[in-house]
Parts: C-alpha cells; sequence; structure tokens
C-alpha cells in the first residue's frame, strides 16, 4: 500500500491568530473599494472535477469546494439576471495535492470584478492591479514584486497558426519552462515554426520593469499583439506613479500559467526569495459564456496559507515578528 | 543555510565530470582542495556562491524545492521526472542519444516481431512514450544500472539507455538498433527563485552560461 503524506495542517496560535487578522483585514479593504462577500456552499453536489476531494454522502458523490471562482461562477450564472460588478471571498478549498508538499486544504481571500459584455475592461483590470498593489503593505512584507503578463501574448498567435492540442500544450509547457529550446524542438518540422521560436525568443528574452514591453517589437506577431501591447503600455502608466514604495512592478511577456483559462492581462504576486506565488489572477473572458451569460470577469486570489507558511520559515520578510 | 548564500547543484558523474575542468579558470571555478575531500559543499571563485555535488536522479528536486536556486542536468533526466523546473539554456555538452540496443545481429525488425518484448531500461517513460508512437507493447524492465548486462544475461531481448561514444555497448557485443531521443546538459533554475529574484539569479546564469559554451 502506498504510504501518503498527510496533507491537512492544523493551524496552532499564531497561525490561527494570523489567518484571522489577514482575512479580516484583507476583506476589509475589499469592502472599502466596494466588494461585497459571497460565500458558495463548500458541498458540491454537481460539476464534480477531478482534482476536488470526493466522497460519498449516502449513495450521493458529493465534493468540497475546490475553487472559489468557479464555485461563485455557477451562483452567479443561476441566480443573477445581471452580473454584481463586485464580489469577494473568504475561506478554505481542497483540492488533491499536484506536489508532495502542497496541502489539501488551502486558505485563500479573493475578489471578482464582472462586467456584461461590450463594456471596456481596461478600467476593471486597473483596479485589480491596485487593489493587489496595496495588499503587501496590508499583510506587513517587507517588500514584493507584482508581474503584469498577459495569456494573449502566446493564445493568440497559436491560434493565429492554429495550433492546438497536443502541439499547443508543448509550446506552453516549454514556455512555461523558460526553455526556447524546447519550443524549437517541439516545432521541429512545422511550417510555423521559425515564427514561433522567434516569438518565444521575444517573450523570454527579458524579465523586468517597463522597457521589457519593447522585446515584442521584435516579434513576427508585434501587429497581431498590438492592442495587447497597448493596454500593457497603459495600465503600466496608471500604475508607476502610484507604486508604493517596496513595490517592485514586472513585465512577464512569458506568464502562460493558467492558459486554458485566462484570456488577458494577468498578475501575479512574489515576495523575493519566495518559492511559490503569493496572489495570482487575470482577466477570464470564457467563464460566464461557457455557463450562458454574455459577461466578462477578472479576478485574483491571494493564497493565505503559502503566505502562513512564509511568514513560519522566511520571518525575515516581514515588518514586525510574525 | 544563509540565505544570501547561492547555491547551485552540480551533477556527479559523467557529467560532472565534464563539467567541472570546463569551469577551471572562471568566476565559477570549484575550490580545488575541497573537491578533493569528500564534502559535497564545494565553495567557489566567487564568494556567495557555493556548489552542491548530487546524484543527477535527485538534482531535480533540490532545485524544485529552493534548496539549490540553479543547477546542470541532463535532459534525459528531466524528461522523466514530472518536476516542476525551468530550463534556462541548453548547454550543449553531455550530449549522447537515447537508444534502444540489442546484441549484435539482432535488428529492429525482429524486435518488433517479438510476441512478448522485454525491454530493460533506466528511462520507462521516454521508452514508454517510443513504444506508444510505435504502436508496440512491451514488457519494461527497470533497471538502475548497468543495464548492458541484461541482454546477455537474458534478463530482457534488449535495452533503451544512453549512448555517448557506444564504447560501453561494443564492449558487451551490443548495437544501436534506434535512436529514440536526444540528451544534453540543461541549466534549470528553481521557478520561485527566479522569477521572485530574476536579478540575484540571472547573472549567475549568464556567467554559468558564457563559462561553459
Amino acid at each position: 500500500m502506498p504510504v501518503r503524506t498527510p496533507h491537512f495542517p492544523d493551524l496552532l496560535f499564531g497561525s490561527a491568530g494570523r489567518l484571522r487578522r489577514w482575512e479580516g483585514a484583507l476583506m476589509g479593504l475589499l469592502a472599502a473599494h466596494g466588494y461585497r462577500e459571497l460565500h458558495p456552499s463548500l458541498v458540491l453536489r454537481e460539476a464534480i472535477p477531478d482534482g476536488a476531494l470526493r466522497f460519498f454522502d449516502g449513495d450521493d458523490l458529493v465534493a468540497l469546494r475546490w475553487d472559489f471562482t468557479m464555485a461563485l461562477a455557477g451562483v452567479l450564472a443561476r441566480g443573477f439576471p445581471t452580473p454584481p460588478p463586485r464580489v469577494s471571498y473568504a475561506g478554505a478549498v481542497f483540492r488533491r495535492p499536484a506536489q508532495p508538499w502542497e496541502a489539501v486544504e488551502r486558505f485563500e481571500v479573493g475578489c471578482e470584478r464582472i462586467q456584461p459584455e461590450g463594456e471596456s475592461p481596461e478600467e476593471a483590470d486597473v483596479e485589480l492591479a491596485q487593489l493587489l498593489m496595496a495588499i503587501p503593505g496590508i499583510i506587513g512584507l517587507k517588500g514584493a514584486i507584482l508581474h503584469l503578463g498577459n495569456a494573449a501574448l502566446v493564445r493568440r498567435p497559436l491560434e493565429a497558426e492554429g495550433l492546438f492540442g497536443e502541439l499547443a500544450d508543448a509550446v506552453v509547457a516549454a514556455l512555461s519552462r523558460r526553455a526556447p529550446h524546447r519550443v524549437k524542438e517541439a516545432l521541429d518540422g512545422h511550417p510555423s515554426a521559425a515564427r514561433l521560436v522567434a516569438h518565444a525568443e521575444a517573450l523570454l528574452s527579458e524579465l523586468d520593469g517597463p522597457a521589457t514591453l519593447n522585446a515584442l517589437a521584435s516579434s513576427p506577431y508585434s501587429e497581431l499583439l498590438r492592442d495587447e501591447r497597448l493596454h500593457m503600455e497603459r495600465t503600466l502608466a496608471s500604475l508607476l506613479p502610484i507604486l508604493p514604495p517596496n513595490l517592485e512592478l514586472r513585465v512577464d511577456l512569458a506568464d502562460v500559467a493558467g492558459l486554458g483559462f485566462y484570456t488577458g492581462p494577468t498578475l501575479r504576486l512574489w515576495a523575493p526569495g519566495a518559492q511559490q506565488e503569493l496572489a495570482a489572477g487575470g482577466r477570464y473572458d470564457r467563464l460566464f459564456p461557457g455557463l450562458g451569460r454574455p459577461w466578462q470577469a477578472a479576478g485574483f486570489c491571494l493564497r493565505l496559507s503559502r503566505l502562513l507558511d512564509l511568514a513560519a520559515t522566511r520571518p525575515d520578510l516581514f515588518e514586525s515578528p510574525q | 543555510m544563509s540565505h544570501s548564500t547561492l547555491l547551485i547543484a552540480f551533477p556527479k558523474g559523467r557529467l560532472g565530470d565534464e563539467l567541472v575542468p570546463k569551469l577551471a579558470g572562471t568566476p565559477l571555478a570549484l575550490d580545488a582542495e575541497a573537491l578533493k575531500s569528500r564534502v559535497l559543499r564545494i565553495p567557489t571563485a566567487t564568494p556567495g556562491v557555493a556548489v552542491l555535488l548530487l546524484k543527477g536522479a535527485d538534482l531535480p528536486r533540490y532545485v524544485a524545492a529552493g534548496v539549490a536556486s540553479l543547477g546542470i542536468v541532463g535532459s534525459d533526466t528531466l524528461d522523466e521526472m514530472d518536476i516542476d523546473l525551468l530550463e534556462l539554456a541548453d548547454l550543449g555538452f553531455g550530449a549522447c542519444r537515447l537508444s534502444l540496443c540489442a546484441q549484435t545481429g539482432v535488428t529492429l525488425e525482429a524486435l518488433r516481431a517479438k510476441p512478448h518484448l522485454r525491454l530493460a531500461t533506466k528511462f520507462p517513460k521516454a521508452t514508454e512514450a517510443w513504444l506508444s508512437k510505435e504502436g508496440l507493447t512491451a514488457e519494461l524492465v527497470p533497471l538502475s544500472s548497468s543495464a548492458e548486462l541484461a541482454p546477455l544475461l537474458g534478463l530482457a531481448d534488449a535495452i533503451v539507455d544512453l549512448v555517448q561514444t557506444g564504447g560501453t555497448l561494443r564492449a558487451h557485443g551490443l548495437v544501436e538498433t534506434t535512436v529514440l531521443g536526444r540528451s544534453s546538459a540543461r541549466l534549470v533554475a528553481a521557478r520561485g527563485a527566479y522569477l521572485s529574484e530574476p536579478g540575484r539569479l540571472r547573472p549567475l546564469a549568464e556567467t554559468l552560461i558564457a563559462a561553459l559554451s
């Protein structure tokens, strides 16, 4: 019988207090910006995904809530003829761990910004980035890095070349590894190979401040991605003047994590030296249309469990003793 | 361990034997005295940068966990492990082929025709992928070393193994019947360390690439 590490951490006094304090402060920030809390049920009785923690309730297969965005999308699509523009959430999700060190129970706080189709999404994207920029100060991180990306920078060229399925997955996996040589290997012999390899090299050439966007000029798809570049430039122009001290803004052109879900701008929050991102989010305009609602949406999720781990293992990264 | 010390994981064995001399005279040259000893953490010519000497199969785990920020490992090892790492460069050296090898006189067609093919290998994932692509089925015999002995002693009909010069194969009366893939040394990085501190790691990665190219 395989030996499995128990992935159900108990939070003792310090961590439990920190969780409660952070949840309260973060939900307060979101409420102050007009976000209203929704609390979807912890137990799912439909559309049970593979990664969820499942069990039988009598004869019924049920699962524990595994993702707030998906749970909220179901609630909103079923119960609201027009979307509430701003919703927030806090609580635990339960997922089977993909890596041995991951916990099953994960604490999260997050928000969703929802609009009817056709409204300009730019203001909402900047609003979310501004909110995320305020979070390191609230939780007492001495320094943080906000990565701005855009899933369309990879998605649109792949679609333009008619690349789908396994081959597209191989290209995305290579980009995720930041390995242009793997992109070349994956596309060997394909008619779009030279263009997509040049594009991958452009995306991976820099990981720095706003000047990183200039790398897009050397991509064969620079014209195709003109709107995305302009959107990122405008976002940076809005954010840079209000950048808090100790927060660094970087442009990550090769951010492909969650590419199957995200459709536009992406956000990721890191602490210097942290092994995992502390928050992630972005625009996902295909979710609600898939549920029969012509709405577009973006949001982010703060991984409180990772922050609790970081406070325990790297207290030097926080302002006061954690 | 101080968070200010950057650790690079180097492989022991074949790749390490090629790697260490290439770094002589560079900012990442390994301390000669420490190398002669049995310690596995070796200072380099750059203060604040040290090298861990690890088995190739263990190395990706040290880097993925962020214990070492960078590492050098064969792409064959990476391909066998489902592990989340950045792969910053193909360093080119340590090039070898992953090949199906059988005793002299045994052809690929003869192996294909076997109703129950047995293949001994240290690379089950790559072997399974090749079998699937070729529409073949086989019993895989997992080995961790000296695979060349398997066909000679009847443990398997053939082996899937790395071939660099072919000397070891010839010494055991084996020949390559087909090439499944190619491998070379790759520079890998911990995702978290690289994305959260690129200003710290990127110059070190560039120094390594320059020293090894």
